[in-house]
């Protein structure tokens, strides 16, 4: 049974794979927004997502996330804008449900009853008869390793138990995009390192584009092949994560050397191309500097610090600390949802 | 990681309709995770208690048998519409609260179908309960004829009580965003309904009062039951009283289906037309200035002029029947005076002859214990039927007072009495109290071992599923 399930599954990924090449976008988001009581919480949000690609949706407390998540998981009707999942508009909240699968942030399982009943429940809900409602729970829990326990009630199991349990139930209709809220929030480090793979094989093996929210930027940027950020409610960048990383304008280095070196070492800063002191040698010897130009030159801001301390060997000043700020996409996060900084970002792509 | 399978995508079966999958999820989080079989356990105890308060303790015993199955019929009616209330009120509510709404609302499913399967759950326990209480009824009953009527129609009028509340439940539990507003809302109306069902008489007397109880559906079941039940009253007299039980689940399900679509939401909000917040206390003063309306004074009296001339009989001297026997008996109305009498008022009243004289409330034994009646021309008679239904074993003398209507307030008018009716009463065993105490004791005790066997059972279908 299982191998028909995996020749199937390879058939069904081939099958989303050659339609999403077709369609390019299993989810196109264009211009969406919703008001509350007049208080805009999203506005002209735009994005889309391949098959296959895993998209980071970031963003502080209250920037809209859930909002947008429930907008496109069609629990609440947009004020504006409209998307599409796997071709379907938005219009059609019913044939769309048919197509995506969801992991809320708070699961609500009911406790009383195991969890292979809670797969064959929702399987029947999504229109499987009960026998192959039951085969296809089966199989979730079993790629989900949550076989052994299919019969033991839901008040049993663990938090990382329930995430798994409900990645499953999203995937009971093998769906083409699934959105994930906060998957592995108050998972141990081992727990989220199983969710993280299992997510990205989800992805990869089935060709499922997946929305991706967490608060856990190492995370977003280890798992996350796009990138969207939100701050009250509008889009401040998108793109892959490497895109969204190199425009960080943030990528300081200081270096420390002693003090009665100081006025020297920023004389031989000066001279290098693209170098920009942003503070004068202080009197402890650090010395404060980042690229010259406006965020976007890549490569060349990431060797700043290379640069830095090659001209430091050759003139045998001793270095006598380095830190290097920038560059992640945590520092990225902060500057762009950091209000006093970020309208400097109006030139960042959306697409 | 294991490698991921995917659900076979091959054509679905013949699948469920979805409100029949969402009724069976509820009624097995009602009943085998306990909530249901807890509250009906908890009803049989009350009932259990209640039978045999009613059934052995001496002074309660003074209580008619008919009066007997209306109270316990009363109180099923009143505790199942309360279970109904409390589990309607968490289904919506309740589950936005536990956070399990999202993935229901997520599947592809109508929002109808959604609420009409909890629907179905949510007043699941009304048979349980009303099973229960006919166990009850069948010890007390005096004869199967009467069980089988007061179970026929507290179970029809039940039903509508409990369809209604337990709708209207859920319009509230699908309009609010906590559960706790959801039970606040649904108890204060409930108590709405059922606290002006205990105020006096002159409360419910004035015009505004007889209203309140004609549109009250829980005092007009009350009513219906009672009259029906205990006073012998025939359908085609009570029917009148049915209007508001009948509406009330009518307007509440159709409020209920009608907002399914679109107050069936995450977040749960009140439609807009009910968003204005002085719509509520005005409401509760409206329904409190209906109840405190003062009686009105009575109907102007019609002329009484004299009151030579008029005389009563009863044309039975003597009767011997066995307790629960109905028979009837006529009086006889003459006049002979000069003036012309416009309404004459008769009062039936009987006392017990072993009792130091101590007075019955005919009501207990008759459909009527009162009659006006058109007085007979000069020199004609006219004549009444009475019905008696004897409860209790004795001596007893039955007359019928006649009282030519006042003129006016400060006015009187001169009563006269008929001869008295000797009615012996022999008793006829019909009540088992006996019966009582096993009913009281194994009913209870029986569902908790029958909840007990659901929670083994249940424990071990998960341990051999588990192997």
């Amino acid at each position: 049974m299982l191998q028909k399930s995996q020749a199937g599954a390879q058939a069904g990924a081939a099958d989303r794979a050659d339609h999403a090449q077709a369609t390019s976008h299993v989810l196109r988001v264009e211009g969406l927004g919703k008001v509350f009581d007049g208080r805009s919480a999203v506005k002209d949000l735009s994005f889309s997502l391949q098959a296959g690609r895993i998209l980071g949706l970031l963003g502080p407390n209250g920037a809209g996330k859930t909002t947008t998540i429930r907008m496109l998981t069609t629990v609440l009707e947009p004020t504006s804008g409209a998307f599409w999942i796997d071709g379907l508009a938005s219009s059609r909240p019913d044939a769309i449900r048919r197509r995506m699968g969801v992991l809320p942030e708070s699961l609500g399982f009911p406790k009383k009853i195991t969890g292979l009943e809670l797969m064959v429940y929702y399987g029947q809900l999504y229109g499987f008869d009960q026998r192959k409602a039951r085969q296809n729970g089966l199989a979730l829990l079993e790629a989900v390793k949550l076989r052994p326990r299919a019969h033991s009630l839901i008040g049993s199991y663990s938090r990382g138990m329930r995430q798994r349990l409900g990645i499953a139930r999203a995937l009971i209709h093998d769906p083409v995009v699934i959105f994930l809220d906060e998957p592995t929030l108050g998972l141990d480090p081992r727990g989220q390192k199983e969710l993280l793979a299992l997510i990205r094989s989800i992805a990869r093996e089935r060709m499922i584009g997946v929305v991706f929210c967490s608060h856990d930027l190492p995370e977003v940027s280890t798992l996350c092949d796009d990138v969207v950020i939100l701050r009250e409610g509008t889009v401040v960048a998108a793109g892959t994560v490497g895109e969204i990383v190199r425009k960080s304008r943030g990528n300081v280095v200081r270096i420390r050397v002693p003090a009665q070196a100081a006025q020297e070492a920023a004389q031989l800063f000066h001279g290098i191309s693209g170098v920009m002191l942003v503070s004068p040698a202080e009197e402890s010897g650090w010395i404060e500097a980042r690229p010259a130009d406006a965020p976007g030159d890549g490569e060349q801001d990431r060797l700043l610090g290379n640069r830095m301390l090659d001209v430091l060997i050759r003139a045998q000043i001793p270095v006598l600390g380095l830190q290097a700020e920038g560059g992640s996409l945590q520092d990225v996060f902060f500057e762009l949802t950091d209000e006093e900084h970020a309208d400097g970002y109006a030139s960042v792509s959306v697409h | 990681m294991a490698t991921l399978q995917s659900p076979s995508t091959d054509p679905p079966g013949r699948p469920r309709p979805a409100w029949r999958l969402v009724c069976q999820r509820e009624l097995t989080d009602l009943w085998l995770g306990g909530r249901a079989i807890v509250l009906v356990i908890l009803f049989s105890l009350l009932l259990a208690v209640m039978a045999f308060l009613l059934a052995t303790n001496q002074e309660m015993s003074l209580m008619p048998p008919r009066e007997m199955l209306f109270l316990t019929m009363q109180t099923t009616i009143g505790i199942g519409l309360f279970i109904g209330l409390l589990i309607g009120a968490d289904s919506i509510s309740g589950e936005r609260e536990r956070a399990s709404l999202e993935a229901l609302l997520l599947a592809p499913v109508s929002r109808r179908q959604i609420v009409a399967g909890k629907f179905l759950a949510a007043i699941s326990p009304w048979p349980a309960a009303l099973a229960v209480s006919a166990i009850f009824l069948a010890v007390l009953s005096p004869s199967s004829e009467l069980f089988l009527q007061v179970l026929l129609l507290g179970g029809v009028l039940g039903t509508l009580l409990v369809v209604g509340y337990t709708a209207f439940a859920m319009v509230v539990s699908l309009w609010s965003s906590s559960n706790r507003t959801s039970l606040f809302v649904s108890l204060v109306v409930y108590l709405l309904f059922v606290i002006p069902t205990q105020f006096p008489g002159t409360a419910q007397t004035g015009f505004m009062g007889r209203l309140v109880k004609r549109i009250n559906p829980i005092e007009s079941v009350n009513q219906f039951l009672e009259k029906v039940i205990v006073n012998n009253r025939t359908f085609e007299e009570m029917w009148d009283w049915l209007a508001a039980p009948v509406i009330l689940p009518l307007l509440t399900c159709a409020l209920l289906f009608g907002f399914a679509r679109s107050g069936l939401t995450l977040e749960g909000h009140p439609p807009k037309f009910l968003r204005f917040r002085w719509a509520q206390p005005a409401a509760a003063m409206l329904f409190c200035a209906a109840l405190a309306q003062p009686v009105p004074p009575a109907l102007a009296a019609g002329e009484a002029d004299g009151q030579s001339g008029l005389s009563i009989s009863v044309g039975t001297e003597y009767l011997e029947v066995k307790t629960g026997e109905e028979f009837d008996f006529t009086t006889t109305l003459r006049f002979d005076g000069e003036d012309e009498l416009p309404v004459i008022i008769l009062s039936m009243n009987i006392v017990n002859l072993e009792a130091d004289g101590d007075p019955v409330d005919p009501e207990d034994w008759s459909p009527e214990r009162s009659m006006v009646v058109e007085a007979p021309a000069r020199g004609e008679t006219s004549q009444q039927e009475w019905t008696i239904h004897p409860i209790f074993e004795g001596d007893y003398l039955i007359y019928i007072v006649a009282i030519p209507e006042v003129a006016d307030e400060e006015s009187t008018s001169r009563p006269i009495v008929t001869q008295g009716l000797h009615l012996s009463v022999v008793h006829e065993p019909h009540l088992n109290p006996g019966g009582v105490l096993p009913a009281s004791l194994g009913v209870p005790g029986g569902l908790i071992l029958a909840l007990f066997a659901v929670l083994w059972l249940r424990r071990r279908s998960l341990r051999t599923q588990g192997t």
